[in-house]
């Protein structure tokens, strides 16, 4: 039951579907035009029929403007971490500072092994993954003296040359469900990146999952508001008559997403579905009252209760 | 010679900037390659290059990595199996997706990506790393003079820019290179490293140049595939008038050993229409549907039409003209071969309503074929249209058909046996107003899931309800769905093609026969087959009717008298061979649009004896080069004599 207060952020999780190329392109667009926030893309290089994701965020972010963009997750075991943090500063920099990076420790481990890359287990993936988070930053602390050097578990990094500098400060979004991945995004990580069906309980888990992710942080020195808490929705519909979270009329979505915002703390929606008419309706009219409704709510809170104001923090 | 020119960047945030310039100032690729002595990683090329393909519409683009040389080393992979632990060097499988992906997202604009014959059945190539780039990089600076000697045999040449003013110099040496010949070619370097070998691209007829397709161009992808196969053919023409299919015919000519399909609706399964490197004239585009003559229902329809498009276009007039059970599929391919469909035991095969159908022959005439103009072609065309030209319009006398009764019904049962057989008898003594098709798979647990497609023409739902309430008892329904409809709408259920074309991949494996009669012994012997699971679709269409109201020499589909049509799809056509040869001895020949065996037995099932040797002679007059046998080839040099029957062939193989 808490507001991080974090500014209130919209986007899209489009399939990179190969055979319909060009449909995921243009609902990038449409999403950039509709003026979202994130347009993001699942990251499955084993699934042949999907784009490869690195390839498709950098096309896509050459034809968009301001929306900012994403792997929703990038598969860590099929993309080495100093790989991914290059590619990432990279298109940060050619984007103008639009790139954020999610990351997961990775799952289908048959299809990873398929494609080459090591097979663990979940307990071994968290360890690699937090070795990877690790070598990402320090390659893109470029003002650190010397080269990078990192002799892990998993990883081994023998006097990389660190860059390039990334045009911002890249969020690392951690795809997180277990209570061990949820402590290491309390950790390490600036946001949260699950999806609502993958989670056991669906919205009763989130304030749970949210507590360990306070508690880690808190026992880390971080603040819980360091974390963003970002949501994917898998199955959304606009509909005249209601259906259950995120499936009826546009009034209905507003209700719900301001009250994930004000009562579980989530502060970022991105929907799957592939439709440009939801893309839009998100963008033109739903955004725009979440946010409405949110900042009247939490200014009567802060008015009311004396709790301290919300701040910001960056996408 | 092509000459072309282009510049080479540095990875950085200004990539763009140059590369739209280079662009908009006629320059032809550029490549990105980072220097390695700077103090900080550079831009990763890749993703520079993927950015700058975005930004950009037409330029190539290229990625060039020192590591290219040694095998296996581009992007710094090297040959050995990957270290895990080893957090800089990508996976090479990955990078392999990474520029199959580029390719599609910006087709053949991806410099040094493999020929086609390399490509997977999901996408394009990829760099060979053994080989070099695809061009050379001229010096920092490089005067007209250097650049002369380097573009000599026509590889494109890159110079290094790093600012506009570089690449408006490089742009400026590039047009006094190219002289007085400004004709940009029409196809980069890139497109051309991709056509397939033994195909005189530069002779493509002119009437057909702007709309041909080859493995460079944009639109490959949305042509290289059918429905059910995967292709990579190395040249698709796309005619639209007569004239110009007498043109693309002519150009097949200059090409006698390369494979040569004809495709309309793309949706065959017998007939090859795409291959690996072959050709491919594409009626497609003709699919204008217009009414000849209201009081006798004549309609003149293109082959590239739909039935789908067929039955929306003569809804109106209260017509309908029976296909198939698919609105998918191509007027060009069905109404050479047959026509078994939905409305076929009231109405017929849909070859039995052509009035007369435009051909160009193999030799680049155009002829009418009708019952008084080449009365033997007209013959020939109604079942082995395939083997003797192009069809480029068909005229066909359509029926007054009101509202359809159309049923769909989803039956369990666990004795598919007791149930094939219920459907045989229920089936075949039904009315001619109704045909009802059956689809079923492997059992599972024990129980069968059997499909029933059916229409009764007929708009009154108590007849509809009558006629098909002795089906429902053919298994435990589970499903239903049944409605009084235009026909139109039992076609429009056929999703429509879009622009990115047919996604078929891998090639069919089919069998198919005529039933005589659906017997005891064929429901067992069937049942038996599919609890093998080697047959993962099988159908039963059945015949009867008006089909066997037309004499069975009456055109080259001889098969009048069958109870039913039989189709079995499986993965493994050696298993499935050997499976549906336990079944032959029920059969009498075959229906050849759902049969995919190719050995020269399957013709005579096809066209038994005399039609084979009538439609053999027929064959060494009108295409006796034997341009046209992408289809159950009747082949014209076969001597008479040794198409001996099954027994012989057999012998003579034992
Ligand atoms: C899903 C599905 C359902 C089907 N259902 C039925 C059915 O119910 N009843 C039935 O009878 N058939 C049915 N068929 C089979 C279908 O009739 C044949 O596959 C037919 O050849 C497809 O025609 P097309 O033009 O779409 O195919 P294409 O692939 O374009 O052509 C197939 C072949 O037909 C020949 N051909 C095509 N165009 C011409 C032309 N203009 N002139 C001369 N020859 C040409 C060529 O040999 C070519 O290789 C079905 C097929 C599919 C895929």
């Amino acid at each position: 039951m808490t507001d991080y207060g974090h500014d209130l952020r919209f986007g899209t999780f489009i399939t990179p579907s190969a055979q319909g190329a060009r449909r995921a392109v243009e609902l990038a667009e449409a999403s950039d035009r509709a003026g979202l926030d994130l347009v993001t893309f699942q990251d499955h290089p084993y699934q042949a029929s999907f784009l490869d994701t690195s390839t498709l965020l950098a096309y896509v972010a050459a034809r968009t403007e301001r929306v900012h963009l994403s792997a929703n997750v990038a598969s860590l075991p099929l993309r080495p971490p100093a790989v991914l943090a290059r590619a990432a500063a990279s298109l940060d920099v050619l984007s103008g500072g639009r790139f954020e990076l999610g990351i997961g420790a990775g799952a289908f481990w048959d299809g990873i092994a398929a494609m080459g890359g090591r097979r663990l287990t979940p307990g071994q993936g968290v360890d690699a993954l937090r070795e990877g988070i690790a070598i990402i930053r320090d390659l893109w602390d470029v003002d650190a003296p010397g080269r990078v050097s990192h002799h892990g578990r998993y990883y081994d990094v023998a006097g990389a040359k660190r860059g390039p500098r990334p045009a911002h400060d890249i969020g690392v979004r951690v795809g997180a469900y277990k209570p061990r991945m949820l402590a290491l995004t309390g950790e390490v990580g600036d946001g949260w990146l699950p999806s609502l069906e993958y989670l056991d309980r669906g919205v009763a888990s989130l304030d749970p999952s949210n507590t360990r992710i306070d508690d880690a942080a808190l026992a880390a020195g971080r603040s819980p508001r360091d974390v963003r808490r970002l949501l994917n929705f898998m199955r959304v519909e606009l509909s005249p008559v209601s259906r259950g979270l995120l499936s009826g009329p546009p009034e209905q979505w507003v209700d719900d997403l301001a009250a994930l915002a004000l009562d579980h703390g989530m502060s970022a929606f991105l929907v799957a579905g592939d439709d440009p008419v939801v893309a839009e309706r998100l963008g033109a009219e739903i955004a725009p009252a979440v946010r409405e409704l949110v900042a009247r709510e939490r200014g009567a809170r802060e008015s009311g209760a004396g709790e301290s104001g919300a701040s910001t923090t960056a996408a | 010679m092509t000459i072309e020119i282009g510049i080479r960047i540095e990875p950085a945030a200004d990539a763009a900037d140059l590369a739209a310039v280079a662009e908009a100032r006629g320059l032809d690729l550029v490549v990105v390659g980072a220097r390695r002595d700077v103090d900080h990683a550079p831009l990763d090329p890749w993703t520079t290059a993927a950015w700058l393909a975005g930004r950009t519409a037409r330029i190539a683009v290229g990625v060039d990595e020192p590591a290219r040389a040694p095998r296996g080393a581009a992007f710094g992979l090297r040959d050995e199996a990957p270290d895990p632990r080893d957090a800089e060097r990508p996976i090479a499988s990955v990078i392999g997706r990474a520029h199959d992906s580029l390719d599609v997202l910006a087709p053949s604009r991806l410099l040094g990506a493999g020929a086609p014959s390399t490509a997977g059945a999901g996408g394009g190539g990829r760099a060979d790393a053994a080989s070099p780039p695809p061009w050379r990089t001229a010096p920092a600076g490089a005067t007209l003079d250097d650049l002369t000697a380097l573009a000599a045999d026509g590889v494109p040449v890159v110079v290094p820019a790093d600012t506009p003013a570089d690449v408006e110099r490089i742009a400026a040496l590039a047009e006094e290179l190219r002289g007085l010949a400004p004709s940009r070619p029409s196809r980069s370097a890139a497109a051309r490293a991709r056509r397939a070998a033994g195909i005189d691209y530069d002779g493509v007829p002119e009437s057909l140049m702007d709309a041909a397709v080859e493995p460079g161009d944009a639109a490959y992808r949305s042509v290289s595939s059918t429905y059910l196969r995967g292709g990579a053919p190395g040249l698709v023409l796309r005619p639209r008038t007569v004239d110009e299919v007498a043109d693309a015919l002519a150009f097949a000519r200059r090409h006698p050993d390369l494979a040569l399909g004809i495709r309309s609706g793309g949706h065959g399964i017998s007939g090859r229409s795409t291959s690996r490197g072959g050709l491919v004239i594409d009626v497609g585009r003709m699919n204008t549907i217009e009414v000849l003559d209201r009081e006798r229902r004549l309609v003149r329809i293109g082959p590239g039409a739909t039935w789908k498009q067929v039955a929306a276009a003569l809804h109106p007039f209260g017509w309908a003209l029976g296909s198939g059970d698919y609105g998918g599929v191509g007027v060009g391919g069905l109404a050479t071969a047959g026509g078994i469909g939905l409305l076929s035991r009231q109405h017929g095969l849909t070859i039995d309503h052509l009035r007369a159908v435009e051909l160009v022959l193999a030799d680049g005439r155009s002829v009418r074929a009708s019952a008084d103009e080449h009365p033997d072609l007209f013959w020939a065309v109604r079942g082995a249209g395939a083997n003797f030209g192009i069809a480029t319009a068909f005229e066909f006398e359509v029926d007054e058909v009101d509202d359809v009764g159309w049923a769909k019904l989803a039956l369990v049962t666990p004795d598919l046996e007791g149930s094939l057989l219920d459907f045989g008898r229920i089936a075949s003594t039904a009315a001619r107003d109704t045909t009802a098709f059956l689809v079923t798979g492997r059992p599972q647990e024990g129980q069968s899931v059997i499909q029933l497609f059916a229409i009764v023409d007929d708009a009154d739902p108590e007849v509809v309800v009558e006629r098909l309430t002795p089906f429902t008892g053919v298994g435990v329904l589970a499903q239903q769905e049944a409605a009084v409809v235009p026909y139109r709408d039992v076609m429009a259920q056929a999703a429509d093609v879009g622009p990115d074309g047919h996604r078929g991949f891998g090639e069919p494996v089919s069998r198919s026969a005529f039933l005589p009669v659906l017997t005891p012994e064929f429901a067992a012997d069937a049942a038996a087959l599919l609890e093998t699971g080697l047959v993962h679709f099988f159908e039963l269409r059945t015949m009867g009717g008006a089909i066997a109201d037309v004499a069975s020499d009456a055109m080259a589909f001889p098969h009048r008298s069958p109870a039913f049509q039989v189709t079995a799809m499986g993965a493994d056509a050696a298993a499935l061979t050997a499976g549906w040869d336990g079944l032959r001895h029920h059969f009498d020949g075959l229906y050849l649009s759902f049969e995919t065996d190719r050995s020269p037995e399957r013709l005579l099932d096809a066209f038994p004896e005399p039609v084979l040797g009538r439609l053999r002679a027929l064959k060494r007059r009108y295409d006796p080069e034997n341009r046209f046998r992408d289809n159950f080839n009747i082949d014209p040099t076969v001597a008479a004599a040794s198409v001996g029957s099954h027994e012989t062939r057999w012998e003579a193989a034992s």
